[in-house]
């Protein structure tokens, strides 16, 4: 501050006293924002850790080829949770073959008409809302719908529908987030280029925002495939000791899955040992870590693809 | 109010005839009637919020999708208004391409950035169409230096080199006439010179219109200067006498540099 001069009533000399005076201020709050920052942090990561340390711990032993694959045996006492994971899955690729498009196409419309119609306005905040309706009403209506009024029965039908609309919701959103990502620069780019808007959408837009749309859609079926409750009166079955045989019957037949065995299973004391209930719980984790896990693949991949 | 501005004997490749902008009931540009001569260099100057921009935009109708624009006037191209009903907006950008202030490359490969405009307007494929997206690479001057990794990612190269495949990407479309929007307000002066260059040397072959904010860059490169203040055209000519001896004191207040 050599050539700082006398402004208002700070004289010259002052102004290095001002600003170490602040500097030191400046250093105590960063200080103190940075440890306050990392204790909270350093909490979540804790607690999600401990859990998922503690599920692991229990559920390990359990752990095994036979047990991922083999039917539960002897009333349900012994033996695995293969028909449950055959089930999760049966329900999970389903509701992604119908949910994708339909959500996708929904998030498409709300990003691309979602400012000028007030129709589109009412549906992204109906939209909204339904993605943060709880789980149980989904499957309260697909009982109610499917189940009784289609007649389709308790059916892996019913609960792929069921669960369809549970994830349209959230990935209509993301759908929509990540297509606003996409600059306005390079939507210019592609109109000045004589495409038209679909052609820009498709040929520019969505392999922009495909990672963000790709993990929309796989965190929505990784909360989907965990969840108990849209499938709960829908497509559920507990009790199973046979192997389950695939083919178009079993469209109409209930599935076992991992969530809602959890739920009886626990409810149930003494029927089921604890330790398949911890293996199981650990599975559904492992489950859903491998969903994510593909998820964070994706995205980097189709980065590298388009950016790197 | 200036009437319009043609100069004898040069064939015009485009024509704005009363043209005018307004954004949200605020005008943008007041009647404005400019004749573009073809194959030719065609500088569009003037201080910021002067319309140059707004001018150039309306030629291949990206004013359009701005929410609150009112657009009146014609826009002459082969003896039809581009604002007239039923015009195809494909067939105008076909042929009336453009590149913008910030290069805009899209996120996929060199030649994926090129060859999208060829195959989707002409449905080239295979050795057509990578023989199109050569030429167009070759004709903005980026051949040489891309030729060995077309696969690479278009987000890749430097800002001037983006620009230039911008500029590829436009070419291979096969557009007569060429806008630009301040193409090097983005870049450094050695990626600067490279575009004027380009530019001057496509002038030979196309109708280019570039609006620029600096004065010497639109002395260097041009054929023809336009001078827009206020939304309205002040002055149009060749460019030697605009600068050299300009009719309006405006224009020679501008070009002193007294303001803007």
């Amino acid at each position: 501050m050599m050539n700082a001069v006398q402004s208002g009533s700070v004289r010259t000399g002052e102004w290095e006293s001002l600003a170490a005076r602040q500097d030191a201020r400046r250093a105590r709050k960063n200080a103190l924002l940075t440890s306050a920052f990392g204790a909270v942090g350093l909490a979540t990561v804790l607690l999600v850790l401990g859990l998922v340390a503690a599920i692991a711990y229990h559920g390990a032993p359990t752990l095994s080829w036979e047990f991922l694959t083999q039917p539960p045996r002897e009333g349900m006492s012994a033996g695995g949770v293969g028909p449950m994971i055959l089930g999760s899955i049966l329900l999970m690729v389903g509701a992604f073959l119908m949910a994708t498009p339909l959500g996708v196409f929904g998030g498409v419309c709300l990003a691309e008409y979602g400012e000028r119609s007030r129709l589109m306005r009412l549906m992204h905040a109906s939209v909204a809302a339904l993605a943060g309706t709880p789980p149980i009403v989904y499957g309260l209506f697909g009982l109610a719908i499917f189940v009784l009024k289609f007649k389709l029965g308790v059916s892996l039908l019913a609960g792929w529908l069921t669960l369809t609309l549970f994830c349209v919701p959230s990935i209509v959103l993301t759908t929509e987030a990540a297509l606003k990502t996409v600059p306005a620069a390079l939507i210019d780019g592609g109109l000045a280029l004589g495409l038209s808007r679909w052609q820009t959408l498709w040929r520019i837009a969505l392999p922009y925002a495909l990672p963000g749309i790709l993990t929309g859609i796989i965190l929505s079926l990784g909360r989907a495939v965990g969840e108990a409750t849209p499938v709960l009166f829908t497509a559920s079955i507990y009790y199973t000791t046979a192997e389950t045989t695939l083919g178009w019957e079993t469209l109409r037949q209930p599935v076992a899955n991992l969530p809602y065995y959890l739920a009886e299973g626990y409810r149930q004391p003494g029927v089921v040992p604890e330790r398949l209930i911890w293996g199981a719980c650990l599975t559904l984790i492992l489950l859903t870590l491998l969903l994510n896990a593909g998820a964070i693949l994706i995205r980097s991949r189709t980065r590298r693809r388009y950016l790197w | 109010m200036v009437a319009a501005m043609t100069l004898p004997k040069q064939k015009v490749a485009m024509e704005t005839v009363e043209l005018s902008v307004s954004y949200n009931g605020k005008p943008a540009l007041k009647r404005v009637s400019l004749a573009f001569p073809a194959n030719a260099v065609t500088a569009l100057i003037g201080p910021s919020g002067c319309g140059k921009s707004t001018l150039l935009r309306c030629l291949n109708r990206m004013n359009d999708r701005i929410p609150g624009v009112e657009i009146t006037g014609k826009v002459m191209l082969n003896g039809e208004d581009i604002y007239a009903r039923r015009v195809n907006l494909t067939r105008l950008r076909r042929e009336v391409g453009m590149v913008f202030q910030k290069p805009n490359p899209f996120p996929m490969s060199i030649f994926e950035n090129v060859a999208l405009g060829p195959r989707l307007h002409y449905g080239l494929r295979g050795r057509a169409l990578q023989e199109v997206v050569e030429d167009a690479l070759r004709k903005a001057a980026l051949w040489d230096e891309v030729k060995d990794e077309l696969h690479k990612s278009g987000l890749a190269l430097s800002g001037g080199q983006q620009q230039r495949l911008c500029i590829a990407r436009m070419l291979a479309v096969q557009p007569r006439i060429l806008l630009m929007d301040e193409p090097c307000s983005a870049l450094d002066p050695i990626s600067t010179q490279k575009i004027e260059e380009l530019i001057v040397e496509l002038g030979k072959q196309y109708t280019v219109i570039v609006v620029t904010h600096n004065l010497q860059q639109a002395a260097r490169i041009s054929h023809y200067t336009g001078f827009l203040m206020y939304g309205e055209l002040v002055e149009w000519g060749e460019t030697r006498q605009v600068f050299e001896n300009p009719t309006r004191p405006e224009t020679e207040d501008y070009i002193r540099g007294r303001f803007g």
